[in-house]
């Protein structure tokens, strides 16, 4: 394994994008970082900007206006990039399929390397979503 | 809400308004249950019906407005929250020409809710400092209102996008 | 400090921004490090709830106005319920009224808490935020003794609620709401004292009352300008017209006010809960309603204190097995225009802390785009650094 993704695997800068989540996955990503469940003992850390982040977490439904933001955010990433989907809605659109405004899941805008299932998922699923995303990267 | 009210303020706020507009202005008045009110005026009375709230009663909470798809007409219901009251003010306008008189000037906080009518329902608010578009994408075609009853969630994707999500 | 020019420089911010967690977009005219205007733009987190809702049942609809917000869910579900009871007809047991008041006051705990956290981020102090949510656990572990679950406890039903609370648990949950009493103390005691916070919350997005009222804001953040309407004492629902309790205010107008009343409230909802445990009354937890039950024509209105302010549901049914129109004014729409207000004549620097100040629930992730109109140079600045620039310009 090469130095750089030896430094990638063991410490992943994390960036969160709520493409029009109802916010309960987006708090349970946030309770991920806090003292009881302590995501930052895997190195993983959140940061704000996309162009410091190797994986997205990306909850919500994708409303249409939030589309394209999505994607951009996506772009800005620098490779190698993982995206992991967290919730129904992410997945599929959850309770929110059939409506009008929505997309439906998050992979018909950008690829997803990892689902974690949950309405919401709660924070130890959520941690072991991104263990085995960074094991199935070669961690 | 400095406004001293009792339990009967639903039935005496409702007299009052109508004695204020004119019984002719006023098409129905509810009571169904203590603190709520329910009064459908004359669209050409809404300014002088909100003023005289905001004026006379001190009522000058606006919860939000409603609009809903009747068919041949639209109904815009305007909520307003009071100390014991809930009191919807309701107008119609026809949906062959769907527009109704702005009252952001008098109650500034309606601001929003008049652009969210307009988006979804269709309804315009005529003199509204700022009609802009606030819920929708800025790429959603002019004239749908998806609220509508005409439109369903695929005939609404085929029309926006052109084609099934 | 830039000097003070006479070009405008317009800034649009979103839709990903850091205070809470959820997106919106503004657009700032600046003129150096003052804010001149403010646009608000919203519907990033617009899916299309209410149209869906004309096309499920009663039931149905259940789980999805729990999913309108995650924070505040048991709010929209409660008053889902409420008003379809409302127009059906349907009187609610006396015990499911205590229950549902209950679990609004935990949901309410929570929440605040949340905010407390995230608040003390925004301003860089983060032992603070790591403090405050280690504390929330204790309720949230209470929230998923009761319900099953941490977020979107599903508690109620048209007619009453879906579980019971068990006696045998009760001194067990006095046990933790003690703790939580204490610990919001504490933490009472750190908003008033603690030099960081002050210097970054005494002062800052200030509203008058006066100009709250006319923009009709809602909840603490109104009461933390002093304007004393809480839905619970005004339009009493569920068991708030027997449960003792005191409306929060505070006349400051500016964050630090907003943090004081949401701390208040905290304590308040604590005793409230207590209360409810020691009186709750015998009986059936729900009436009968039948998922593909007719509910008759006529129309009907919610009002419930959610966590962030006067919550409103309005329903129009024809007499079928699905409403004809709902609609759901969330509190935070209610608030945006007097947030816009806060913002201008502030800086830059306090964008955030005001923003998270009322408590916002559209979650924003946020890049800040500088566009400079005269020289035609656009440069970036996201999220952390906004913070970082907020933290860094008041040291």
């Amino acid at each position: 394994m090469g130095l750089v993704t030896w430094a990638r695997t063991r410490s992943p800068w994390l960036i969160h994008f709520n493409a029009g989540a109802c916010n309960a996955c987006d708090i349970e990503v946030v309770a991920v970082l806090t003292p009881t469940y302590d995501v930052e003992r895997f190195g993983a850390l959140l940061k704000g900007t996309p162009r410091h982040a190797d994986v997205m977490v990306v909850t919500g439904s994708v409303p249409r206006k939030n589309a394209p933001r999505l994607k951009r955010i996506y772009d800005q990433m620098p490779e190698p990039k993982f995206v992991v989907a967290i919730g129904s809605c992410a997945i599929s659109g959850g309770v929110f399929q059939d409506c009008y405004n929505v997309m439906e899941g998050v992979d018909k805008i950008i690829p997803v390397n990892a689902y974690v299932v949950g309405c919401p998922p709660k924070p130890e699923a959520i941690l072991d979503g991104v263990v085995k995303l960074l094991k199935s990267a070669g961690y | 809400m400095e406004r001293v009210s009792t339990l009967d303020e639903n039935v005496k706020v409702v007299e009052r308004l109508t004695e204020a507009i004119g019984k002719d202005n006023v098409l129905e008045a509810k009571t169904p249950r203590a603190r709520r009110a329910f009064i459908s005026i004359k669209v050409e009375k809404l300014r002088e019906a909100v003023t005289y709230l905001k004026e006379k009663e001190g009522i000058t909470h606006l919860s939000t407005i409603t609009g809903i798809d009747l068919g041949e007409e639209r109904e815009i219901v305007y909520h307003f929250g009071a100390k014991n009251l809930a009191l919807s003010v309701k107008v119609r306008v026809p949906a062959s020409d769907p527009k109704v008189p702005s009252i952001t000037d008098i109650i500034n906080g309606a601001t929003l809710y008049e652009r969210e009518v307009h988006d979804l329902v269709g309804v315009y608010p005529e003199g509204h400092p700022d009609p802009k578009r606030l819920l929708l994408s800025e790429d959603w075609p002019e004239g749908v209102y998806p609220l509508l009853k005409t439109w369903d969630v695929n005939s609404l994707r085929k029309r926006v996008d052109g084609k099934e999500w | 400090m830039v000097k003070v020019s006479d070009r405008e420089f317009s800034i649009p911010i979103g839709p990903q921004h850091p205070a809470l967690k959820e997106p919106a977009s503004f657009l700032f005219k600046v003129d150096g490090e003052v804010v001149v205007d403010v646009e608000p733009r919203v519907g990033y987190n617009h899916r299309g709830i209410e149209k869906a809702m004309e096309a499920r049942t009663y039931i149905q609809n259940l789980y999805i106005t729990e999913r309108v917000c995650g924070i505040c869910s048991n709010a929209h579900q409660t008053n889902y319920a409420q008003t379809v009871e409302d127009v059906a007809g349907i009187t609610v047991p006396p015990r499911a009224k205590y229950i549902r008041t209950f679990i609004s006051e935990l949901e309410r705990i929570h929440s605040h808490l949340l905010w407390v956290g995230v608040a003390a981020h925004e301003i860089g102090f983060d032992t603070l935020f790591y403090y405050v949510w280690r504390d929330r656990e204790v309720v949230m572990d209470l929230l998923e003794m009761i319900s099953g679950n941490r977020v979107n406890y599903a508690m109620n039903t048209i007619g009453g609620v879906r579980r019971d609370l068990s006696k045998e648990n009760f001194p067990k949950y006095h046990k933790m709401l003690d703790i939580l009493a204490e610990r919001t103390k504490f933490y009472a005691g750190i908003a008033t004292n603690e030099k960081t916070i002050l210097g970054r919350a005494a002062g800052v997005g200030y509203l008058s009352k006066a100009d709250m009222k006319r923009l009709c804001g809602v909840g603490p953040n109104a009461r933390a300008s002093g304007v004393d309407y809480d839905v619970r004492r005004d339009n009493p629902h569920l068991a708030y017209d027997e449960v003792p309790f005191n409306v929060v205010t505070n006349e400051g107008g500016d964050v630090l006010a907003n943090v004081l009343v949401r701390i208040g409230e905290t304590v308040e909802s604590v005793g409230m809960c207590k209360y409810v445990l020691d009186h709750l009354p015998e009986g059936p937890i729900r009436e009968k309603f039948s998922p593909m039950a007719k509910v008759q024509e006529g129309e009907a209105i919610g009002y419930f204190e959610a966590q962030r302010g006067e919550l409103v549901h309005y329903i129009q049914s024809r007499g079928d097995v699905k409403p004809y129109r709902y609609k759901i004014r969330a509190p935070t729409l209610a608030n945006i225009p007097s947030l816009a207000e806060k913002l201008k004549g502030g800086y830059i620097a306090d964008i955030p802390i005001v923003l998270a100040g009322i408590d916002p629930c559209f979650s924003c992730t946020d890049r800040m785009v500088f566009v400079d109109e005269d020289k035609e140079k656009t440069w970036e600045m996201d999220g952390e650094q906004l913070r970082r620039y907020g933290i860094e310009w008041y040291k």
